[in-house]
Formats: structure tokens, C-alpha cells, sequence
């Protein structure tokens, strides 16, 4: 059993190459979002929320090791920055703030677990993070009680289905590819086949 | 003084394979020995390789079993990182050598991780650079901009400038045209050297190494010993396994199945003075004619670019016609697989025009093809029932590896696969094959030799860009020749080839077979 | 000519003014901002001016966004209207969304005034030399920065490939659908290209905690240093006078 906590090159090499292409994906992302925004109104930011979770649950379910869910968000919101993201240097901290949320469901675990509940979970705690940043960031507290429990629990939902089930999905069509043999990911896989 | 290299019954196993990938394995490589490593096509000459500094099972999952000792001292006793002080590599496939960056960056690497003080790393690779001749101008460019040929070389400046008591080299000539070969060949394979090298295409180095060293198909022990003994005493052998040998040797086999007898030599031009003149080589050498068909694809006055690239031809005016094998030659990066792209109509041409059905493209880079997880899917995928695709796989060589995701195929597996895939079906009118030979073995070569005549005898119009000379005149009935960005020359197969001058002139060679030819000519 | 600075410095300056755009609730220090990041890519860097135009347009677009979403979140103690009372600078005339729809512009033109007059690869060796940064982690992130224009390519190729799988001729523009089916081969492109560079380092000898060499190095001069200097003189300078009237 190789050393569970040290991030090997290769790995080290995957994290930021994830965070490269989903910080492209997630401006991406951002466009679909104004766009509909455009269309449905303020709430769409908490339907659409949970894409922007998913490359900690991505990276983290394929390499399994802690630190990797915290630091592929940071790295794709730094990518974004660098591609010129308008939100600027916060998206840092946003980063930040969503990949402490995956990393702590993750942790709670033990990164002992990885199956889709857990990866949902995984969403949700982003979700849950990221609520409480926004909330301090745009002062929700003014906002109708009402309205608040609908954000929160779109924002769940959309952390659970778009961030830790579209996660689980694209992992599992990755796993398909052969890609990732030698990673955590096949050796639990081959054992629990074996 | 220890060997540079020793095995001891040395075996690889891929994870969940039925046999073991190489060996068992017993060989030595002494210290300023040049040794030449042949074998057929999936028979683990880069899963060996990949084992001698420990990569396999350190960064690529395998089991090696058995003794390695580098320099005397047991490879596990060091990490891979370590030996690169001692050992410098030249995979296969040049993306893997490469770690991506900048070309002087990428030169610069290895240098780097020895701590080697500023001035010395600037003076090492300004050197490798000049001598691998890339032009100072490179040195900021971003290694994916340049064509297959160009990261070849790359791969071996940054080698040469590593400057290691030994060097591992896999194919390093597979995707460079012959003037290029010939130099990586002289600087590669200098007298004093240790050198282990891979090669399929043996006329740029047979005349440079010391010892071959001979697998069979299943990856054991099949020969070792200097050249001229090895392919004098095993000729037939080898030739059987599929494993290239001189082209002296297999005129001498092809003349053997004639009733005729010549003695073993090495170099064409020694056999001459021993034909007779009953001696029939046409079939060997030259493509059979064909009555050529329509004309089937035009471009006229086209300007081609890469994709995201500048235009880096002009003026093409050419045509293809059914049932004619068009041979596209020309030094490393003058836009052979840019003219590809268009003449297939997958890349419109930027400026001009090109007339005819959409066609289809082997790539330079096989891999490229590949979309499902294992050989026979991927056949399946292109619209093939199981059956049809299972003796595709077996026409090819490639049943035993039906199942084996299309990446973990080895280079000449993954080639063959590709040719399969496109040239199975009647889907496309249009068929351009880049490098189709790149890292294929004598009977790969000879078996996509014959199934390119095949195919333009069912009248489809093909084009087949080629480093080799001796392959482009067994299957193509016109020759154009690309250099600084247009068309040089064109005409029959034939007489461009003979055209010595010419060729040298934009870094080609004429074929080997040239003594021949005159032969023949003379003979008339 | 702001490209021959040292990035480190350069990245300095630009954060720590980035920083005071955020803390500064005031439309006049944004488009100042604007202003003199404008002027430095046109005048010094000779960026034309088409290019700046279509340079701004996604940070324009995604202002309206910001617009949008801090008015409608913000109509009455909202976060911004707080922050113009707190700072006690602003003049409550403008409205708070306007002042974050030109703050965007302007972080967003401070962001493209150090992208586009800085090498990447410099930057990320500089942080190894001048900030211990790991080299792996700075080669991580090198191979990362490489691979976004590359993916485009080979996207190209996929295109081709698919192209052909379905006789089709290749279209100019993708189909949406289309984009949607490579999103998983262009991943698992990129962590194959990821894994053989990994391969490819090691067999270079790259390590961990092991010293290792820069071929090129650039020293911060003293001319970085005074940029600096001079830069923040110039931004203390601005918000001083601007907090006066
Ligand atoms: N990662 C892998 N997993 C499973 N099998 C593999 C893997 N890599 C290679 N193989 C198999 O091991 C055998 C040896 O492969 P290898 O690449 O060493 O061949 P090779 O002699 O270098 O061939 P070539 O001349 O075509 O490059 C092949 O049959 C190949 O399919
Ligand atoms: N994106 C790009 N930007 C700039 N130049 C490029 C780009 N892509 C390719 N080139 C250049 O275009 C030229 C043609 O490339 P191409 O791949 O067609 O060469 P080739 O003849 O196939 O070479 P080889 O024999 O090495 O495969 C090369 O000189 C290459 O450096
Ligand atoms: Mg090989
Ligand atoms: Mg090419």
C-alpha cells in the first residue's frame, strides 16, 4: 500500500491539470449562468451553484488523498484569475471556502469512503459553505426568511445533483477511459472486485 | 571495471495479464558498448526499458521480477529520479520524453534537478541545440506547436545535453526524415558511447553499433552477438518472427525462394557483384501498376495551415486519382501532415480551393483514433459485427490483444490498430495515411505494403506520406516531394526516387534498393 | 517595456491595488483605475485599441451580472450600500451597483495589465526561486498552464477523428452537442498528458526537497523595487486626495 497522505508527481501533476481545465469549464459556466440569469432571475445563481463544486469532488474521488479536493478548487479558481475571470482576486477565497466545504465531508469520512451518497455529501457540505460565505459577502440576513430556506435548499439540491452526482457520472465515464489506472481509484475498485 | 548493465532473469508483468509482457531475461551491456535491441512488434523491447531505472513498478504499475543491477549497483537501491544523474531516456513516443514546456526549458530540465550552476546549464544546452540542429529561435517556443519530427528532436537534444554514461534510447528515428535520422544517428551512437537502443529501421545505424540483441515474439532471448554474425547465422529466423533485417539479408532470402544462392553481406552494394542475371527483384522493390482511374480529389492553388497555426504552405496544386498511390516525402516539419489534413477536406484550406468527397486521415499520432476501451471495441465502434472484426484483429496481428484498452497497446500495436480501424471498411473514397509505417515491425510494414495495392486496386485514391524511400517505391506510383512550404518536385515514384541530388538537397536519401535499381536498369 | 519588470514585484503592486479597489467604495477611484491600466497597455505596451475593447467585454458583461445580482440583493442595508457608509467616502449619488460594475472593469483590466506583460513560465520560476514554492508544484503548475491552449488542439483533432467516424465533413463551428461529447475525452486527454509528464519528469530527475538549479534567473533589481515603490506612492497619493474632497 503506497504512503496515503504524500501526493505522488503524477498526482500532484493531475490536481492542477484538473484545476486548469475546470477553471476553462467553469468560465465557461459562468456565461451559462449570466445568460439565465438574464432569463430566470436572481435565485439562478443557487440552481446553478453546484457545477462550480465539482472538480474537488472529481479530483478527490479519483486520487482519494486529503488536501486534493481543497486544492483542485483553489487551483481552477486561480486559473480562472489568470484566464481573466471578472470576479477578481475573491474568487480565491470563493474557491477557498467551496473546496474547505467538499474537503471537510470528505475528511469527516476518513477519505475512507467514496461512493455517490458520500460524494453528494460532498456537495451539500460545499454547498453549505458556500451559502454561509455569500450570505456574510451580500448580507442575506436582510433578505425574506422565506426566500432564504428556497435559496438554501436549491443550493444543496444543485451541490448534491450538479456538483456530487454529475461528479460520480464523469468520474465513472473517466474510469471507463483507462486513464486512471495506477490511482487510488482502480486499486480500491480492482479489491473490492477481487 | 562493472557492466554498465546487467539483467538476471529479469521479467515484466502487467497488472491482471494473463503472461508476462518480456522475459525471463538474462543480458549484459558492458560500458562503451553500442547494443542494438530488435525484436517484432509487442514483444516488450519498451516494457524492458521502462524497467531499467525502475520506472516499472515505480511510476508505471507492473510486477518485475528478477536481478537489475545498474553499474553494479541493484536499480531499487536508487528512486528513478536518482539515476537520471547517471541515465538519460529517450521513450518511444516523444510526448512521453517531453515534459511540455518551452524548448529550452525542456532542454534545460534534467540539468536543472542536478543543480548544475546557471552558466554551465546555458553553455549544455546552446550546445545540444546547435548540434541537434534546432535553430536558436526555438528556444521560447512551446513544444505542442511543433510537428511529430521536431519533438523527435528535441527529445534528443535534451538527451545530448544531459550528457549520461548511459543512454536508453527507444526508436528515436521512427518519425525523422533520413538526413535527420543519419545525425541523431552520429550523435546518438558516437564511438565510446554505451548505448542501448530500440530500433526497427535499421539503415541509419546498422554501420554504428556494436552488438544486437534479438527478442522473440515472446519476449525471450532470441540472438545476441555482432551484427554480421547475428544476421548472417539467424537471417531466416528473424525474418520468420517479423523482425526487420538488412535489406541485403532479405534480397538473399528472396533469392534463396528463387533456387538462387549469394553470400551473406550486409550492404546492398556488396551483393551486386553476385546477382545473376536471371535474378527477378521487381516484385520485392517496386509497386505493380495499376490503369489509373478519375481523378477523385483536387486542390488547387491550396494554402494549408495547422489548426490555431500560420500557413505554412502555399500554391498546392495536385490531384489524386482512383487507383493511384501517391507518395508524399519531405524533410521534418515541412507541412506533410498540414497537406494531409487538407487533401483529406477535414481542414479546409485557407486559401484556394480543394474539389472532391471528404476522405479520411490516419494520424501521425495513432493514438488520436482511439475512442473505446478495448481493440475490438473500437473496431466494433467504426461499424463492424464481431465476426469481421474479429479476423480484422487477426489479419493485423492483434487477436491476443482484443480485449487491452486501446492505450496500453505498445506503439506498433497501437499503429496497426489505427490502420485497421480505417482501412477496413469501403466507407471512404478518399484515404490519406500518415507515417503509416512509424514503428512497425518488417511484417507489419510488409502487410499494410500489401494492403494499401490492395485497396487502390479496388480504385481508391490514396496518399502515403513516408520517411522511407524503400517504402514509398514498394507501394507508391507517384512521388511529391515538400520543402520550404510548397511542393519541390512531382512526377513517377521511380524517377523521383532516383533523382539523388534532389533528395539530398531538402535533408531525404534515395532508398537503399538504389543499387539494385541500377542493376535492374543495366540488366534492363 | 512593463514586461522587463520582475514579475514578483509586478504581481505585488497589482494585488495590493486590486486589494485597495475592493476596500475603496468610491467611482472615481475605479475609473481612475480604469483609467491608468488603459493608458499603460495602450500607451507603453501598444495594445490597440480593438483589442482592449474586446478585451473588456467579458468583465463588462459579467459586471452587468454583478450589477444585477448586488441591486437586486442590496435594495435596501445591502452589503455594498454598508461598505460606501463605512468607508464614508463614496458619494451616495451613484449607485452602489454602478460603483461595482466599474470596479469589476477595473480589477479585470489590472488582471489583464499583469497577464498580458507577464510570461507564465517566468512567473511560476520565480515563485520557486523567490518563494520556495516546491518544484514539483511549480512544474505542476507550469505543465497546467501549457496544457489550456493545447487543449484546443487536440479538440481540433478529436473533431477530426469524430469527423470522419460519422462521414460528415468537419464543421467550422461545433455543435453544442457536439462540444458536450468531448468534454470527457479532452479530460481524459488532459490526465494522460498529466500522468506521461509525470513519467517524463522523473525519469529527468525531478524530486522533492532536493536542491535544484534555475537556468534563468532574474534577480529583482533595484529598478523592480523602485517601480514598486513609486506605484504604491501613486495609489497612497490617490486615495488620500480622494478622501480630502
Ligand atoms: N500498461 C499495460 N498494460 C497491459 N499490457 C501492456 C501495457 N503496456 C504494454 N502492454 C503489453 O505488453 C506487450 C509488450 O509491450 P511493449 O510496449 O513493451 O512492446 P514493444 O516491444 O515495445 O513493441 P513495439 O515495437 O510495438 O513498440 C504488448 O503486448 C502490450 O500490449
Ligand atoms: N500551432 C502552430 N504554430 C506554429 N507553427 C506550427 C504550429 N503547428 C505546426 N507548426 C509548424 O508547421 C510546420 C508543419 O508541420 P507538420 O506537422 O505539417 O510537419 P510534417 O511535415 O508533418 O513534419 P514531420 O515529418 O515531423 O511529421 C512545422 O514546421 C511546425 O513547426
Ligand atoms: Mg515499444
Ligand atoms: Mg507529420
Amino acid at each position: 500500500m503506497p504512503n496515503t497522505a504524500v501526493w505522488t508527481l503524477r498526482e500532484t501533476l493531475i490536481v492542477a491539470v484538473l484545476g486548469a481545465v475546470f477553471g476553462v469549464l467553469y468560465l465557461g459556466w459562468v456565461q451559462v449562468w449570466l445568460i439565465l440569469q438574464a432569463i430566470f432571475g436572481a435565485v439562478t445563481m443557487d440552481v446553478v451553484m453546484g457545477f462550480w463544486f465539482i472538480v474537488s469532488i472529481i479530483a478527490a474521488a479519483i486520487i482519494r488523498k486529503p488536501g486534493v479536493a481543497l486544492v483542485s478548487e483553489v487551483m481552477a479558481a486561480a486559473v480562472q484569475i489568470l484566464l481573466g475571470s471578472p470576479a477578481g482576486l475573491l474568487l480565491l477565497l470563493t474557491g477557498l471556502v467551496q473546496g474547505a466545504g467538499a474537503e471537510a465531508v470528505f475528511a469527516a469520512t476518513r477519505y475512507r469512503r467514496w461512493s455517490l451518497p458520500v460524494l453528494m455529501a460532498a456537495g451539500v457540505g460545499a454547498a453549505v459553505a458556500s451559502f454561509a460565505y455569500t450570505w456574510v459577502r451580500f448580507d442575506y440576513g436582510s433578505l425574506a426568511p422565506g426566500l432564504l430556506v428556497v435559496m438554501f435548499v436549491l443550493r444543496c439540491a444543485s451541490g448534491a445533483l450538479l456538483g456530487g452526482l454529475l461528479g460520480h457520472v464523469t468520474v465513472k465515464a473517466l474510469y471507463r477511459t483507462g486513464v486512471l489506472s495506477g490511482l487510488a481509484i482502480e486499486r480500491d475498485q480492482r479489491a473490492a472486485h477481487a | 571495471m562493472p557492466e554498465a548493465l546487467s539483467c538476471e532473469g529479469v521479467a515484466v508483468r502487467y497488472p491482471f495479464a494473463a503472461r508476462d509482457a518480456v522475459g525471463p531475461l538474462t543480458l549484459q551491456v558492458a560500458q562503451g558498448e553500442r547494443v542494438l535491441l530488435l525484436g517484432p512488434s509487442g514483444c516488450g523491447k519498451s516494457t524492458l526499458l521502462h524497467s531499467l531505472t525502475g520506472l516499472i513498478p515505480h511510476a508505471i504499475p507492473a510486477d518485475r521480477r528478477g536481478a537489475l543491477h545498474l553499474f553494479g549497483q541493484a536499480v531499487e537501491s536508487r528512486s528513478p529520479a536518482d539515476w537520471a544523474d547517471r541515465v538519460a531516456i529517450l521513450f518511444q513516443d516523444a510526448d512521453q520524453t517531453l515534459a511540455g514546456l518551452t524548448v529550452s526549458d525542456e532542454i534545460a530540465f534534467a540539468l536543472e534537478n542536478r543543480a548544475m550552476p546557471p552558466a554551465e546549464i546555458t553553455l549544455r544546452v546552446t550546445r545540444a541545440m546547435s548540434q541537434a540542429g534546432l535553430p536558436e529561435s526555438w528556444s521560447e517556443r512551446r513544444i505542442s506547436t511543433l510537428s511529430g519530427g521536431q519533438k523527435q528532436l528535441v527529445a534528443l537534444a535534451s538527451v545530448l545535453a544531459q550528457g549520461a554514461d548511459l543512454v536508453v534510447a527507444d526508436e528515436p528515428t521512427a518519425c525523422l526524415a533520413p538526413a535527420a535520422a543519419r545525425m541523431l544517428a552520429d550523435l546518438l551512437l558516437a564511438p565510446g558511447q554505451t548505448v542501448l537502443i530500440v530500433d526497427h529501421r535499421l539503415g541509419p545505424i546498422l554501420d554504428r553499433i556494436d552488438r544486437v540483441i534479438v527478442l522473440g515474439r515472446e519476449g525471450q532471448l532470441l540472438a545476441d552477438g555482432p551484427p554480421a554474425q547475428v544476421f548472417a547465422t539467424h537471417g531466416p529466423t528473424l525474418a520468420a518472427q517479423g523482425i526487420w533485417t538488412p535489406l541485403a539479408v532479405r534480397v538473399r532470402l528472396e533469392l534463396a525462394t528463387q533456387g538462387i544462392n549469394v553470400p551473406p553481406v550486409l550492404q546492398v552494394a556488396d551483393l551486386v557483384p553476385h546477382l545473376p542475371p536471371d535474378a527477378d527483384l521487381g516484385p520485392m522493390l517496386l509497386a505493380a501498376p495499376l490503369p489509373p482511374g478519375p481523378v477523385v480529389v483536387c486542390l488547387h492553388d491550396a494554402a494549408c495551415a495547422p489548426p490555431f497555426g500560420p500557413k505554412v504552405l502555399r500554391d498546392i496544386s495536385m490531384h489524386l486519382r482512383g487507383g493511384e498511390v501517391l507518395g508524399i516525402l519531405g524533410p521534418n516539419g515541412a507541412g506533410k501532415s498540414t497537406l494531409a489534413a487538407c487533401l483529406a477536406g477535414l481542414i479546409p484550406p485557407r486559401e484556394g480551393r480543394r474539389d472532391g468527397p471528404p476522405g479520411a486521415i490516419a494520424f501521425q499520432n495513432p493514438e488520436a483514433h482511439f475512442t473505446t476501451d478495448s481493440a475490438l471495441a473500437e473496431l466494433a465502434a467504426s461499424g463492424m459485427t464481431p465476426p469481421q472484426a474479429a479476423e480484422v484483429l487477426g489479419d493485423w496481428g492483434l487477436s491476443h490483444v482484443a480485449q487491452q484498452h486501446p492505450f496500453t497497446l505498445s506503439t506498433g500495436q497501437k499503429r496497426r490498430l489505427a490502420l485497421a480501424l480505417l482501412t477496413a471498411t469501403d466507407r471512404w473514397p478518399v484515404l490519406v495515411l500518415d507515417e503509416p509505417t512509424a514503428g512497425l515491425d518488417h511484417a507489419g510494414t510488409l502487410f499494410i505494403a500489401r494492403h494499401i495495392r490492395r485497396l487502390a486496386a479496388r480504385g481508391k485514391a490514396l496518399a502515403v506520406i513516408t520517411h522511407d524511400a524503400d517504402f514509398a517505391l514498394s507501394v507508391c506510383d507517384k512521388i511529391a516531394v515538400l520543402a520550404d512550404g510548397t511542393i519541390r518536385t512531382d512526377g513517377p515514384a521511380r524517377q523521383v526516387l532516383c533523382d539523388t541530388a534532389l533528395l539530398q538537397a531538402v535533408g531525404l536519401a534515395p532508398p537503399e534498393a538504389t543499387p539494385l535499381l541500377d542493376w535492374m536498369e543495366r540488366k534492363g | 517595456m512593463i514586461g522587463r519588470l520582475h514579475p514578483l514585484p509586478k504581481l505585488a503592486l497589482c494585488l495590493i491595488w486590486i486589494g485597495a479597489s475592493v476596500l475603496v467604495f468610491d467611482l472615481r477611484f475605479q475609473l481612475l483605475t480604469l483609467a491608468l491600466a488603459l493608458a499603460l497597455l495602450w500607451a507603453v505596451e501598444r495594445v490597440p485599441l480593438w483589442k482592449l475593447l474586446a478585451l473588456m467585454i467579458p468583465f463588462a458583461l459579467f459586471g452587468f451580472g454583478f450589477l444585477t445580482t448586488s441591486v437586486l440583493f442590496n435594495q435596501e442595508s445591502g452589503f455594498a450600500l454598508q461598505m460606501a457608509h463605512e468607508q464614508g467616502a463614496a458619494s451616495p449619488d451613484f449607485s452602489p451597483g454602478l460603483v461595482l460594475f466599474a470596479r469589476t472593469l477595473a480589477c479585470g483590466m489590472v488582471s489583464a495589465l499583469f497577464a498580458l506583460t507577464t510570461d507564465p513560465g517566468q512567473l511560476v520560476r520565480s515563485l520557486m526561486t523567490h518563494l520556495r514554492l516546491p518544484a514539483p508544484v511549480g512544474f505542476a503548475l507550469m505543465q497546467a498552464m501549457h496544457l489550456v491552449p493545447d487543449l484546443g488542439r487536440e479538440m481540433q483533432t478529436m473533431r477530426m477523428a469524430r469527423a470522419m467516424q460519422q462521414r460528415r465533413p468537419m464543421r467550422r463551428i461545433p455543435r453544442p452537442g457536439e462540444v458536450m461529447a468531448l468534454t470527457i475525452p479532452l479530460l481524459a486527454f488532459a490526465i494522460r498528458r498529466a500522468s506521461r509528464a509525470a513519467i517524463a519528469m522523473e525519469a529527468k530527475g525531478l524530486r522533492p526537497h532536493h536542491p535544484r538549479s534555475q537556468m534563468k534567473t532574474t534577480p529583482i533589481r533595484a529598478g523592480d523595487t523602485a517601480v514598486l515603490g513609486f506605484g504604491l506612492a501613486i495609489l497612497a497619493t490617490l486615495i488620500t486626495l480622494l478622501d480630502q474632497t
